[in-house]
């Protein structure tokens, strides 16, 4: 066990430089059940796609796409985004997400995740994740939210 | 041990020279939880022999067009407390792989899955619980037509370590009626069937003993752009095994949804009733090993301290209740929403047994579970906002825990006040008290976080029994956030009790500590 350790580190370093940046071809679900490919659903040309994969019962999560929401008017006339939350509530919880996102009033598409097969193709250890996509490749990526997070990500929009 | 050793740098290489010609990609994520333990008398903390405890994931996914091969590497070194196997060593557990075109998919070796809400069939992972019930075999789905969706399954459940002694078959149909027509109508109407069946090698005496089990259920969803309707029926055969001690009588389970979701307002409310619906790859295992279906317990899943000190566990050999969920926005610039807005949810869950075993649909006298809680959200100012909620719950810890004590009876109220005061900067303070008369009476709890955006938070916190045990459960801890990586470091008391992550828990012993976490994804 003593010899594997070393080796696995060694891996992992080698493997940051080819960080993941292609959009993996995993089907999401629309609130009313529909199916759609998440690669297809990312390209999109010049405009930048937000993707933040939450969940109804992850607190930070709702700061974080609360914070978004409440910039978003104004955020929208500097950099025009487009965001997409893909919730990754499992059968527990996965019905509350409309009337929850509803309650909220986010101006947001919502998708459904429901076995994590999309967190899972996409290496996402915890939500939040947020992804920022352009011309359909993973251009940043952050984990976790505390409070701040959001000027950080509007900074990086308007260097895109 | 060898073997893997020689497979993982030659996968690798392989990966390397295709990525170098640029041929496809490859990702990752690594995870690993690691604490160190110290004795504490005061909580009756364990320490293991060895004082330590690891638990980390390696995932590795290369994908070349319609391609994906992946792999997930775990040691435990040992495993962490608490969790539901003793391990102490390193394998390489998962492999795949995958093709994947437009109407077609094919994976061949382990994999996740589920077939419809995850009543009758759930392949899934979950680390923090320790459960990870991927079938090795293969996995197939197909779109023969645009309104028609099979998938069929084929394999041997993991089991820890090793693989459960028995065969797993499934096959999932969904029909979505509103793809048939030349129109897409407003109302989508879809059905699906599913069927899965079990095979374990009986050698007992009894002639007819059920070696195979078929479970089988039937679902129907209506969506419209207000409000939708969902129904499932599933039907488990005679099963006896350890779990259900033996009962062998069929398993009958029956779930719907009412959603309703307009403007600022939402609204759900669910029904579940369940009997003898404990499914698990063999007969022997108890638990959290070997589950082949899910079921969650359906009830709110908080997230404070003193809120998650009585939580619900589904009971799967017969209960019956529901939950109710509400959900309201008064937006900026009105009467009730203020200058900043205001948001406003309620949430009631209750749960029972059934008068007589075979009345699916009867309402018993025994209440095992009940919760009522009401959120306030309010934004104050451009840098101030708070949340203010109230809890009652109703725990009978004879049928949850199965300790012969009285119910306990709860009224909880949590302040969680957060403030912005520059651009990238924020403290967060939450201030909790839970009361009650039975049980260990009354506690309080109190934490404080400081963050600086993207990069650093830092945070204490304590859980006060200041009632019958008068015990401190104090923690610290802070972390490191850069792009897809994160680390935690924390020193404390862990409370013994129920950890529940998505509805399944999982029991954790007393400990004291230090804690670190490094998650990365690549």
């Amino acid at each position: 066990m003593k010899k594997i350790c070393p080796v696995v580190f060694c891996l992992i370093f080698s493997i940051v430089s080819f960080a993941q940046n292609e959009l993996p071809d995993i089907k999401v679900k629309s609130l009313s059940g529909e199916e759609f490919r998440f690669n297809s659903l990312g390209n999109m040309s010049d405009t930048v796609l937000i993707v933040s994969l939450w969940a109804t019962w992850c607190v930070p999560c709702i700061q974080e796409l609360e914070a978004i929401s409440e910039q978003y008017e104004k955020r929208q006339k500097e950099t025009p985004f487009k965001l997409i939350a893909v919730s990754i509530d499992d059968s527990r919880t996965t019905n509350r997400v409309r009337p929850f996102v509803k309650g909220k009033g986010w101006p947001f598409d919502i998708y459904l995740d429901v076995n994590s097969d999309l967190k899972r193709a996409l290496n996402v250890n915890d939500v939040p994740h947020v992804l920022v996509i352009k011309n359909g490749k993973i251009v940043y990526q952050h984990n976790g939210y505390v409070a701040g997070n959001e000027e950080e990500l509007f900074e990086i929009l308007k260097t895109l | 041990m060898r073997k893997t050793q020689l497979f993982i740098p030659a996968f690798l290489f392989s990966i390397f020279l295709s990525a170098q010609k640029d041929n496809g990609h490859f990702s990752g994520s690594f995870e690993s939880f690691t604490q160190y333990y110290h004795k504490d008398d005061k909580i009756n903390a364990i320490v293991p022999p060895d004082k330590i405890g690891s638990n980390n994931f390696l995932k590795l996914d290369y994908n070349y067009k319609q391609f994906t091969v992946g792999v997930q590497f775990e040691a435990y070194l040992p495993a962490i407390q608490g969790y539901p196997y003793v391990l102490n060593e390193g394998k390489l557990v998962n492999k795949y792989f995958k093709y994947n075109a437009n109407n077609f998919s094919v994976q061949v070796g382990d994999f996740y899955e589920q077939f419809g809400s995850g009543l009758v069939f759930r392949a899934w992972e979950n680390r923090q619980i320790g459960i990870n019930n991927a079938l090795e075999g293969a996995n197939v789905h197909v779109t023969p037509l645009p309104f028609l969706n099979l998938k069929a399954v084929y394999g041997r459940q993991r089991k820890v370590f090793e693989y459960a002694k028995s065969n797993v078959r499934g096959l999932d149909a969904e029909i979505d009626f509103s793809k048939t027509g030349k129109t897409i109508p407003k109302t989508r109407v879809a059905a699906g069937f599913s069927y899965v069946s079990r095979y374990q090698e009986y050698t007992g005496p009894i002639t007819d003993f059920p070696a195979t089990v078929n479970a089988s259920s039937t679902r129907l969803d209506i969506g419209g752009q207000v409000a939708s309707v969902s129904l499932e029926y599933v039907h488990k055969a005679s099963d006896p095994h350890d779990a259900n001690n033996f009962d062998n009588t069929s398993g009958k389970a029956f779930l719907t949804n009412l959603t309703v979701a307009k403007n600022n307002f939402g609204g759900i409310l669910t029904f579940r009733t369940l009997e003898n619906m404990d499914f698990r790859s063999e007969r022997e295992s108890i638990q959290s090993i070997g589950l082949m279906n899910f079921i969650p317990a359906i009830t709110r899943q908080h997230d404070y301290l003193t809120t998650n000190i009585y939580v619900y566990n589904a009971q799967s050999m017969g209960e019956i209740g529901g939950q109710l969920d509400l959900f309201f926005n008064a937006p900026k610039e009105t009467a009730l929403g203020g200058k900043y807005g205001s948001k406003f949810s309620l949430n009631f869950s209750h749960y029972r047994g059934h008068r007589e075993m075979n009345e699916l649909f009867s309402f018993g006298d025994d209440e095992f579970f009940r919760d009522l809680n009401l959120e306030w959200k309010k934004k104050w100012s451009e840098k101030f906002s708070t949340i203010l909620l109230y809890q009652h719950v109703l725990y009978n810890r004879l049928v949850i825990e199965g300790e012969p004590f009285p119910d306990v009876r709860t009224h909880t109220v949590v302040l969680n006040a957060l403030l912005k005061y520059a651009k990238k900067k924020a403290f967060r303070f939450e201030l909790q008290h839970l009361a009650t008369k039975q049980d260990r009476g009354n506690w309080a709890a109190a934490l404080t976080e400081f963050s600086f955006a993207p990069k650093w938070t830092f945070y204490l916190s304590d859980l006060y029994n200041y009632d019958v045990t008068d015990t401190h459960y104090a923690t610290i801890g802070g972390s490191y956030t850069k792009g897809g990586t994160r680390f935690g470091l924390s020193y404390g008391r862990q409370r013994a009790g129920l950890f529940c992550v998505g509805g399944v828990c999982r029991f954790v012993p007393a400990a004291t500590g230090i804690t670190a976490t490094l998650t990365t994804t690549f």
